[in-house]
């Protein structure tokens, strides 16, 4: 064991990473809002809809939460051009990335839904608040409550979830780092650094999520 | 495709093939299992020693403190990249099976260590302090006191994350470790279509999967109420 380490050779590639580091919550951020969109709609609709939706439903949540993301997306990028559908790597991994965060965060607003309570609704129409003033005063503010900390949690899971990308060529954060170790051979030097990044990436997300959890919804969270 | 779709579908599920995928789930079954028994054994030891209170001790909270927070917050694959390449550079000839099996490791004893503090902390600080009056050391208190009430609080999130887990082996692919993932990639480039052999795997994963999932439901339906009566 005669290896000495050598962070100096890693200091001129700390841009590189970072770049890395803004496509990864790049990444993150796109997946987790369309994520978000087909979770509150799939949510809304086995809250509200018929059977067999409800059913349709949960045959996608199922089948995407026990399967692994990484083979998903492998499907999607190695299996779909064989019918002629060619997805590159970047918007084969958003593509991934979003229908996983779809079923997860279905589920996760689900339990939202439950919690909202008919009397709090009762006694807000016997107040005279119309159905957006319902929804606005009574509902959001409760349901954002409840979901901000496993929402903001999922957000967490996905941004490391990210790294995934580097597998097909997406040149995110752990892209870069391969590519710069194949550079420098650097290996221990490049993936610690890149660990540091991805743990202060998440702990600013983490912070930032927890202040706006606190002050805007009222949530209760950890911070950090 | 339809007919390149028939025309193969006998050839993966050959008699070989089969049993390579076979021994390849085991593989994944075999890391997973290692990750949950090991992992769950070593945030036992990270929390009892955040737990602990001399002050000679204090370093070692710290270093404790600091390994779950820092590999909650790693992405796996750098994990195992990192493990990967520490071995390979420090001259240990590790078969990369162990390789996989430690990150994993790794990984699931900082989750766990989380999942466990939060059951434990779930019992009211009083009762720690009537057993340490009573002489229980640090240990002992944990056996006879804590763990009894915790466990309910541990299990759902702790079968959760096991489920979790399974999934995230996947990665192990990619630094050649034989598993699902890899024997996917491996009869992909036996010239076998992709959407076929992914699929098989996906489907296997599936297998593995969903009647743990459906348990951990299970769990959390019965030790749930439970545990809202009793509070």
């Amino acid at each position: 064991m005669d290896y000495t380490l050598q962070f100096g050779q890693v200091w001129p590639y700390l841009p590189r990473l970072l770049s890395g580091a803004g496509l990864a919550l790049q990444i993150a951020f796109l997946s987790f809002c369309g994520g978000l969109l087909i979770g509150t709609a799939l949510a809304a609709i086995k809250a509200f809809g018929p059977g067999w939706a409800r059913r349709l439903i949960n045959v996608y949540v199922v089948f995407f939460t026990n399967t692994p993301q990484l083979v998903q997306i492998y499907f999607l990028f190695f299996a779909l051009p064989d019918a002629g559908i060619l997805l590159s790597p970047y918007v084969a991994v958003l593509i991934g990335m979003t229908l996983n965060a779809g079923a997860y965060l279905t589920e996760i607003q689900r339990a939202g839904f439950e919690s909202r309570k008919q009397s709090e609704m009762e006694a807000a129409e016997v107040l005279g608040f119309s159905r957006l003033q319902q929804i606005r005063y009574v509902i959001l503010p409760h349901v954002a409550r409840v979901l901000f900390p496993p929402l903001s949690n999922h957000f967490i899971i996905m941004t490391l979830g990210t790294s995934m990308a580097a597998i097909f060529g997406v040149e995110e954060l752990t892209g870069q780092a391969l590519n710069i170790n194949a550079q420098t051979f650097r290996s221990i030097e490049v993936f610690s650094v890149t660990a540091l990044i991805y743990v202060a990436l998440t702990l600013l997300a983490s912070v930032a999520l927890g202040l706006i959890g606190k002050f805007a919804f009222r949530a209760k969270m950890r911070l950090a | 495709m339809l007919e390149r779709l028939a025309e193969e579908l006998p050839q993966i599920f050959g008699y070989y093939n089969l049993i390579f995928l076979g021994k390849a789930a085991l593989a994944t079954l075999g890391l997973s299992a290692i990750g949950c028994i090991v992992g769950t054994l070593i945030a036992l030891v990270l929390v009892l020693v955040r737990m602990t209170e001399s002050r000679l001790l204090a370093p070692l909270r710290w270093l404790a403190i600091l390994f779950v927070e820092i590999f909650r917050r790693v992405p796996f694959l750098v994990t195992l990249m990192l493990v990967f390449f520490s071995f390979q550079l420090s001259g240990a000839d590790l078969p990369l099976f162990l390789v996989a099996a430690i990150s994993v490791t790794l990984i699931a004893s900082a989750f766990l260590a989380e999942i466990i503090r939060a059951g434990f902390e779930s019992v009211h600080r009083n009762q720690l302090d009537a057993a340490r009056a009573m002489n229980f050391g640090l240990i002992a208190s944990v056996r006879h006191v804590i763990l009894p009430q915790a466990w309910r609080v541990i299990l759902p999130p702790a079968f959760g994350f096991f489920v979790l887990f399974i999934k995230d082996t996947a990665l192990a692919s990619q630094i050649g470790v034989l598993e699902l993932t890899y024997a996917g990639k491996v009869l992909n480039n036996k010239g076998l279509s992709a959407g076929l052999v992914f699929g098989v795997v996906l489907v296997i994963y599936f297998a593995i999967s969903y009647p743990l999932s459906r348990l951990g439901a299970r769990l959390e339906d019965r030790l749930a109420p439970s545990r809202h009566s009793r509070a």
